[in-house]
Order: structure tokens, then C-alpha cells, then sequence
């Protein structure tokens, strides 16, 4: 169970995050070059916290092995989301994408705090299980970001269907950049899922471990999904509007698995 | 006497559909000031067509022909439109406010588009084709030329055109929120419109794929495809080169639409859902607009683009002051030259008639004085003459001026006729002059 100490360094990482997804957004209106400095430094500054949290948290407990517990691997999963949100700004500038992201590793950050403390579950450190989660959390990820950028692919659609709000607010990247993107997410978010719930499957099958009916109804759902948005280069029909719907419905279900997961005894199986 | 007037319609007052009914290409607008002439053989006209506006300038006699309605059905019959599809959004303009307006259209500054130099081209071939129809005289001879040596003067002495934002820029801007790259794209020119060609230039800076050019007439297709380093393309080809393009760029003189949606549905499949980036700057629209509904294509027509490009035009007020001042300096000279040209013959009848009726009164009087000398009777001639100038002095200082410049030189001219009943005067010469006269 994490301690009082990381519990408020947490708390702190949060409103570090939340404050630079508040400044982040205030762009839309007003692009400022000292806005984008200091949602930058607000987001760093969440990020190294929480790598404290982690480091203190792992020194507590006495394993260094990642995703050891749901703490331990919601605070994970929030800061690479983060980390790669940045990378993807700094190589292909999606101005918006901090939008979106920001919001769900605060998110994440919240739940690592409140599911932490009140239903601590420590992980089975089998391999299979390891496998499983790694790979599971990884494809929430990457899902993550393909319904951010779906979302912004959304936004930039409508706006140059409108035509008069087409030069409005700030450039949030090219329909096929954004289109790029939401593919190479899916394709990575996609693999990993896949492996996850193989490995999922094996053990609830083999090692007769038990999990939640509807966290794989939910799960077998987000596979469906992204199968369809992966399918469009095979039926282009589905590029486009339809791919981004269909990686913002994905990353719903997802966020129900995860819930789901969360409020399980032993954090889905065991 | 002659009436200057204006009818039309613009960007302001009138949507794209409207407009590009009553738009006129070139040979339209040869044969319709053949037709004008043919009908209205007394009166002067220049017809005005552009993306952005129709408008017909007319001069004629004051009680002549035709009248604003006579002008009204001459744009319905030519085009073929009803006239209540089109009149709620038709302007007039009388005298004065003709030439304000043509100043102010040819400066760009009625352009959707402020700064664009492009207008003065258009205003000086519709009087070119004016010319070449006969259809211009003593009016709009003078006034065509002084609003194209105004349009001049405005882009020379303003900034107006530095920093602007244009048409061409706004579409590659458009072009970026759609693709990332276009090493990779296809560029199709459809049409050689003068603007498209301002656009095919920007979008060849951004070194595509391949470049297309698209034209009915060949030889003009391989010109240009020489020009832009690009591949010609066959008309008859279209729906093909529609399947491979990324970008079209389209300006035809057609009068209908030759993209439609019916056309268009089926290639969507060949070009497997590819986004497309429709350029749409033909006046009438060469691409039916429901063919923007089409998922993944996106149809701009030119009036999305300029509303864009209009946006910015806040940005310049001192050039667009300089520029207004200079219009309006323009205007005052030129309607004050033009109440002179029109009130001198007049102002000599005036002068003429009274210096004959002072010298008649000196006459009489100096047959009353029989002693008096040669030289006081040079005194007496100086002293009618200049007690006759300087009573005619402020009444013509004010005709020529123009006192109220709003108020119509017919106006004054008819009032200078009846106070000094000058038509009585000018009746009276004519039959003096008449070969049948005793």
C-alpha cells in the first residue's frame, strides 16, 4: 500500500499535469509562446514527480519488477502516456494532442491514488501474468493515444467541412498526419492487445484463473473495434471520419476494462 | 446632357449561385454589348465581369433610353433568368456615385479581396471590349480611363497590396490542414483561369508528386504544362485523372458544371476513399456543390476562399485610408472636370447673352451722348463688360465647382436654362444658324 509521502507527491504530480493540460488548453484561444513553455514545464515537472512517487514506492515495497501492483502500474501507464505524448509533439507537432492526453494520465495518476490506497491488489509476478499485464496496459496506451488524435482528427475534419472555422484556433496537425498517427497507434495498441488477452485467455483457461465476464465482453469489444479500424486499409471505406470514431469508441470500452479491472478483488484475475 | 448609371451586383449583395447566373465569360460579354448596342444605339455601355461582380455602366441621354427596369430585363433575357430570381440583390447608382464606385471597385477596395491587383486587368478589358463594340463615346471614354490610371495610382502610392493575404495562399493553407506531404500527391489544373494559375504556382512550390494540366483547348494545356514543369492531360480523360489526383484546381469558362455529383460518387471507390482537395474557382462553379458532401472530399469554391483572405483585411487600415483618400480626391476632380465639360456650352451662352444685351444698353446710351469722346466711350465698354462679369462671376464659380457635389449637373444645368432662359437663346441661335432661316 503506497504511503501518506507518495500519496500527496502524487497528489502534487496531479495538479502539475491538470495545470498544464488548463494552460495547454487556453492556446486554443490565445496561441502564446509562454503558454506553451509553461504547460511544458507543468507537464515535466508532473512527470519527474511521478517517477519519485515510483522510485519510493518501488524502494517501499522491495521489488524493483514494473507493474508489480495496480499503484505501481497506473502510475506507469499515466507517465509513459505523457512521456509519449511529448515525444509525438516534439517530432510531429499535434498541438491539440496534450488535450486529450493530459486529461487521462490525470486521470490515471487519480485512480493510482484512490485505487491504490482502497484496493490495493499485488500482482500474481508470474511471467505469463507479467506478460499479460504489460502487454494489456501497453495496448491501453497506445489505444489512449489513437482516441486522442481520432478526437482531434474529428475536430480538424469538421472544421474544414465548415469552411469559416477551417483557419480558426490553432493548427492541430494535417488530416493525414493525424490519420498516420491514429493507424501506427492502433497497429502497435492492437499487437499488444492481442497478446494480452492470448496470454489472459491461456490463464484462465490452464491455470484456471478467474476474471470478470464483462471485463472480457468489454475486452473482446476494444479487439473488435480496433480489428475494424485496422481492416480500413483492406475496405478504405471505414479511412477517415470513420477510423476516428471507431478509435474514440475503442478508447471508451478500454477505460471500461480498465475500471472493471480495478474494482476486481485481485485486479482481474489471480 | 448625359445620365451616368450603374446596375449590377457583387460578392456583397448577391451569393455564388446568384452571381454565376448572370456571370458573363468573354465571348458572352462581346455579345451581349453587340445586343446592348444593337438595342440602345444612343447610350454608351461597359459591361464588368468578374468572379466577384456583374455590373453594367451605362451613359445616356437624360430623358434617353435605357432605363434602370430596360437594363434589368436585359440581363434576364441574355442570361435567361427570370428577374425576380435576381433583383432583390441588384444595386443601382446614379451620377456621382457611379464614378465613386468604379474608382473604388478598380482600387480593390470592393474586392473581397483588398489589394488584389487583378481587378484593374478586368476593369480594363471590359472597356477594351467596350471599345472594341463601339459602345463607348464622350462619357465612358473619359471615365474608364481615369478610373484605370486611379486603380494605378493606388497600388503604386499605397501598401495596399504589400502583406496581403491571397486566394492562392489560402488554398495551399487549406491544402496543409489536409496533407502532411506532397511528394507523394497529384495535382490536377483544370482550366487556364487566371487565378488558378496564381494557385497551380503556389502549389508547385510545394514540389508534388506530379503536376496534371487539364485543358479543352491542347495546345493552351501544353503550354502551360511547360510552364509549371507539369504533364498535360486530355479533357476526355477527366474522370481518370479525377481517380489519381490528390489536388484539383479547377477555373473553366464552362457554363455548367463538368464535376458533378453523379460523376464523381463512383470514382470514390477507385480512389479507394482517398481525401481530395476540390479548388473550385470557377464562376459559374465548375463542380456541383453536393459533391462536397461526399465523405473525404473537400470542396472549396472561391467565395470560402476569399472569406477567408477577407478576414485579414482588418489588419491594413492606414493603406486602406491612403487609398480612400486618393479615391476620393479622384472623384471630386473628376466630377468636377466632367460639370465643366458638361455646363461650358451653357456658361458661353450665358456670358454671350449678356455681353450682348450690355452691349445693346451701351449702344443706346451712347446715342444719347453725341459729344462724348473715343476714349470715354472705351471706358464705358470696359465698364458694361466687367459689371457683366462680375454679376455672372459667383452664379458660374458655383456651376463649375458644383457647389453640393451631389447634386446632379442636369440639375443645375436645367435651372441655369430656365432662370436665364437660355434654351430660348439656344433655339434662337439654331435657327440663326439654320441654312433655310431667312
Amino acid at each position: 500500500m503506497p504511503t501518506i509521502g507518495q500519496l500527496t507527491l502524487l497528489v502534487i504530480a496531479v495538479a502539475f499535469f491538470a495545470t498544464s493540460g488548463a494552460i495547454s488548453l487556453s492556446r486554443f484561444w490565445h496561441e502564446r509562446n509562454g503558454a506553451r513553455i509553461a504547460a511544458k514545464a507543468c507537464g515535466w515537472s508532473g512527470v519527474v514527480l511521478g517517477v519519485i512517487v515510483l522510485l519510493w514506492h518501488n524502494a517501499t515495497r522491495g521489488s524493483w519488477l514494473p507493474l508489480g501492483d495496480n499503484f505501481d502500474t497506473l502510475i506507469w501507464l499515466g507517465l509513459l502516456l505523457a512521456v509519449f505524448s511529448f515525444y509525438v509533439q516534439r517530432t510531429k507537432p499535434i498541438i491539440g494532442l496534450d488535450w486529450f492526453t493530459t486529461p487521462i494520465v490525470t486521470l490515471l495518476l487519480l485512480a493510482a491514488a484512490i485505487f491504490g490506497r482502497t484496493q490495493p491488489h499485488e500482482y500474481v509476478s508470474t511471467t505469463w501474468s507479467w506478460v499479460h499485464r504489460v502487454s494489456a496496459y501497453g495496448g491501453a496506451l497506445a489505444f489512449f493515444v489513437a482516441g486522442a488524435v481520432g478526437v482531434l482528427y474529428l475536430i480538424v475534419n469538421h472544421r474544414l467541412r465548415d469552411k469559416k472555422l477551417a483557419m480558426a484556433g490553432p493548427n492541430l496537425g494535417s488530416l493525414e498526419r493525424l490519420e498516420h498517427v491514429t493507424f501506427t497507434s492502433t497497429t502497435v495498441g492492437f499487437a499488444l492487445l492481442t497478446i494480452g488477452a492470448i496470454t489472459g485467455f491461456i490463464q484462465l483457461v490452464f491455470k484456471h484463473e478467474h476474471t470478470s465476464m464483462a471485463k472480457i465482453v468489454l475486452t473482446v469489444g476494444v479487439w473488435l473495434v480496433y480489428a475494424l479500424v485496422l481492416h480500413s486499409p483492406i475496405n478504405p471505406s471505414f479511412r477517415g471520419r470513420k477510423t476516428a470514431m471507431l478509435s474514440v469508441l475503442g478508447v471508451l470500452l478500454m477505460i471500461g476494462v480498465l475500471v472493471i479491472v480495478q474494482l476486481m478483488p485481485a485486479g482481474g484475475s489471480h | 446632357m448625359q445620365r451616368l448609371l450603374l446596375l449590377g451586383l457583387n460578392h456583397t449583395t448577391a451569393p455564388l449561385d446568384v452571381r454565376e447566373k448572370l456571370a458573363f465569360n468573354a465571348q458572352q460579354a462581346r455579345e451581349a454589348m453587340s445586343a446592348f448596342r444593337e438595342r440602345f444605339s444612343d447610350s454608351e455601355a461597359v459591361l464588368l465581369s468578374t468572379c466577384n461582380r456583374v455590373e453594367l455602366y451605362v451613359a445616356r441621354a437624360v430623358h434617353g433610353h435605357p432605363r434602370v427596369e430596360e437594363m434589368v430585363e436585359f440581363l434576364s433575357a441574355f442570361h435567361r433568368v427570370p428577374a425576380e430570381r435576381f433583383r432583390t440583390h441588384l444595386y443601382e447608382k446614379l451620377e456621382r456615385d457611379v464614378v465613386a464606385h468604379l474608382f473604388t471597385v478598380v482600387s480593390s477596395l470592393d474586392s473581397m479581396v483588398l489589394g488584389e491587383t487583378q481587378i484593374l486587368g478586368q476593369v480594363r478589358s471590359a472597356y477594351d471590349s467596350a471599345r472594341e463594340a463601339s459602345a463607348v463615346g464622350a462619357i465612358l471614354n473619359p471615365l474608364f480611363q481615369r478610373a484605370i490610371s486611379v486603380g494605378k495610382q493606388v497600388m503604386t502610392q499605397t501598401s495596399l497590396n504589400e502583406g496581403r493575404v491571397s486566394v492562392a495562399s489560402v488554398a495551399v493553407d487549406y491544402a496543409r490542414k489536409i496533407f502532411d506531404h506532397f511528394n507523394d500527391k497529384t495535382v490536377l489544373s483544370i482550366g487556364a483561369g487566371e487565378v488558378a494559375q496564381l494557385v497551380l504556382q503556389h502549389f508547385t512550390k510545394l514540389a508534388p508528386g506530379k503536376l496534371l494540366i487539364c485543358n479543352r483547348d491542347p495546345q493552351k494545356g501544353q503550354d502551360l504544362a511547360q510552364e509549371f514543369n507539369g504533364t498535360p492531360a486530355t479533357f476526355e480523360h477527366l474522370a481518370e485523372h479525377l481517380t489519381k489526383a490528390d489536388v484539383v484546381i479547377t477555373s473553366t469558362g464552362s457554363p455548367h458544371a463538368i464535376i458533378t455529383r453523379s460523376d464523381f460518387e463512383p470514382l470514390l471507390k477507385q480512389r479507394r476513399y482517398r481525401p481530395i482537395f476540390i479548388i473550385d474557382l470557377a464562376v459559374p462553379r465548375d463542380v456541383e456543390a453536393s459533391v462536397g458532401d461526399l465523405e473525404n472530399v473537400y470542396l472549396y469554391n472561391i467565395d470560402d476562399l476569399q472569406h477567408v483572405v477577407s478576414t485579414t483585411q482588418s489588419q491594413r487600415t492606414d493603406a486602406v485610408e491612403s487609398a480612400r483618400a486618393i479615391v476620393s480626391q479622384q472623384v471630386d476632380d473628376f466630377v468636377a472636370w466632367h460639370r465643366t465639360r458638361e455646363m461650358g456650352p451653357a456658361i458661353d451662352r450665358l456670358y454671350k447673352r449678356y455681353h450682348a444685351l450690355a452691349q445693346e444698353e451701351l449702344a443706346r446710351t451712347l446715342k444719347k451722348l453725341p459729344q462724348i469722346t473715343d476714349a470715354e466711350k472705351e471706358h464705358l465698354a470696359e465698364l458694361t463688360r466687367r459689371i457683366v462679369n462680375k454679376l455672372l462671376h459667383d452664379p458660374i464659380t458655383a456651376l463649375r465647382s458644383g457647389g453640393d457635389q451631389h447634386t446632379s449637373a442636369a440639375a443645375y444645368l436645367h435651372a441655369l436654362e430656365k432662370l436665364f432662359a437660355l434654351n430660348d437663346d439656344a433655339e434662337k441661335s439654331k435657327e440663326d444658324e439654320s441654312p433655310d432661316s431667312p
